[in-house]
């Protein structure tokens, strides 16, 4: 870890947040890199670190804001997960750990392989990795989709 | 319960290589705050005594030497905690700092757990009126600033 600080960084809230410390980093490998904790043992913030990103992992310390947990399961969004290689390992190594894994890993139209998972409160990851060189028009051909700003 | 602060960075060294420098070479790696300054006065020079039981001292300028605390645990290459107490703390006051040197890959993940620090009083100098949060943060920040450092210096 360089002296370096992503400029986008999603704060993510659980009910439980130090159990969702563990449990991400036996879930998907991120690093603790900074927690802070109140004289009861509450967390009071905490950030974790994956490769060259991010995430804060955070409480419900406003009444707006709640883990899906506390919200009928519902989340407003999701994070995507980049890896390098072997998904399909990184997809095993989640289960494992307890993810529940809605989608199991697929090659998409557009060259990716990804997995869609959910953690014990409710949060919805993806996960990916590039397995193949598909180019605008024949991803275009696959979905039957107007693509723009395909590199 | 206590309250903890707990920052964590890779350096780029193997952990014995960071245990020496991180308690051999902190008088050069050392970055003072004046936030959290462990003397009124002029930074000095800081220093490990190795062993448990040794002194981690500050020599200031003209010789004088302030006692910081003292080595609690010295289990080279992977573990040290020492006690903490800045001069304008309460007499009763120490806090104490843990830090762990693991191994990840060819690097080591240096880890410091500062634990206590919510114990200054609202009153006292050593925490500037900031409220619990904010202190900590601010200490958080602080131990960040000693980690880059150290990765630096074992660079």
């Amino acid at each position: 870890m360089a002296d370096w600080r992503p400029k986008l960084i999603s704060a993510v809230v659980y009910r439980d947040p130090k159990a969702a410390l563990k449990f991400l980093e036996a879930a998907f490998g991120f690093e603790l890199f900074m927690l802070l904790e109140d004289a009861e043992g509450n967390l009071v913030h905490s950030e974790m670190r994956f490769g060259d990103a991010a995430v804060m992992v955070g409480y419900e310390w406003s009444d707006e804001y709640k883990s899906p947990a506390s919200i009928g399961g519902k989340v407003t969004q999701s994070i995507h997960i980049g890896v390098d290689a072997d998904v399909d390992a990184h997809c095993e190594r989640a289960r494992a750990a307890g993810m529940e894994i809605l989608a199991e890993p697929e090659t998409q139209f557009y060259g990716d392989r990804t997995y869609r998972c959910r953690d014990p409160e409710g949060h919805i990851w993806t996960v990916s990795q590039n397995v193949e060189a598909v180019s605008r028009e024949a991803a275009e051909a696959a979905s039957g989709l107007k693509i723009t700003g395909w590199i | 319960m206590t309250s903890r602060v707990y920052v964590a960075l890779r350096v780029k060294a193997t952990p014995e290589r960071a245990f020496a420098v991180f308690t051999q070479e902190i008088g050069a790696w050392w970055r003072p705050s004046r936030l959290f300054q462990t003397t009124p006065r002029a930074p000095g020079v800081l220093a490990f005594e190795p062993g448990e039981g040794g002194r981690f001292t500050e020599t200031l300028e003209g010789g004088k030497v302030f006692e910081i605390g003292r080595v609690m645990a010295w289990e080279p290459p992977d573990r040290l905690v020492f006690s903490w107490r800045q001069a304008t703390f309460p007499v009763d006051l120490h806090t104490e700092v843990e830090v762990r040197f693991e191994a990840v890959g060819e690097e080591t993940r240096v880890s410091v757990e500062h634990r206590g620090f919510d114990q200054t009083p609202a009153d006292s100098a050593a925490r500037h009126g900031f409220p619990d949060h904010a202190l900590l943060a601010r200490l958080a920040e602080f131990w960040q600033t000693q980690l880059r450092s150290v990765g630096g210096a074992v660079a």
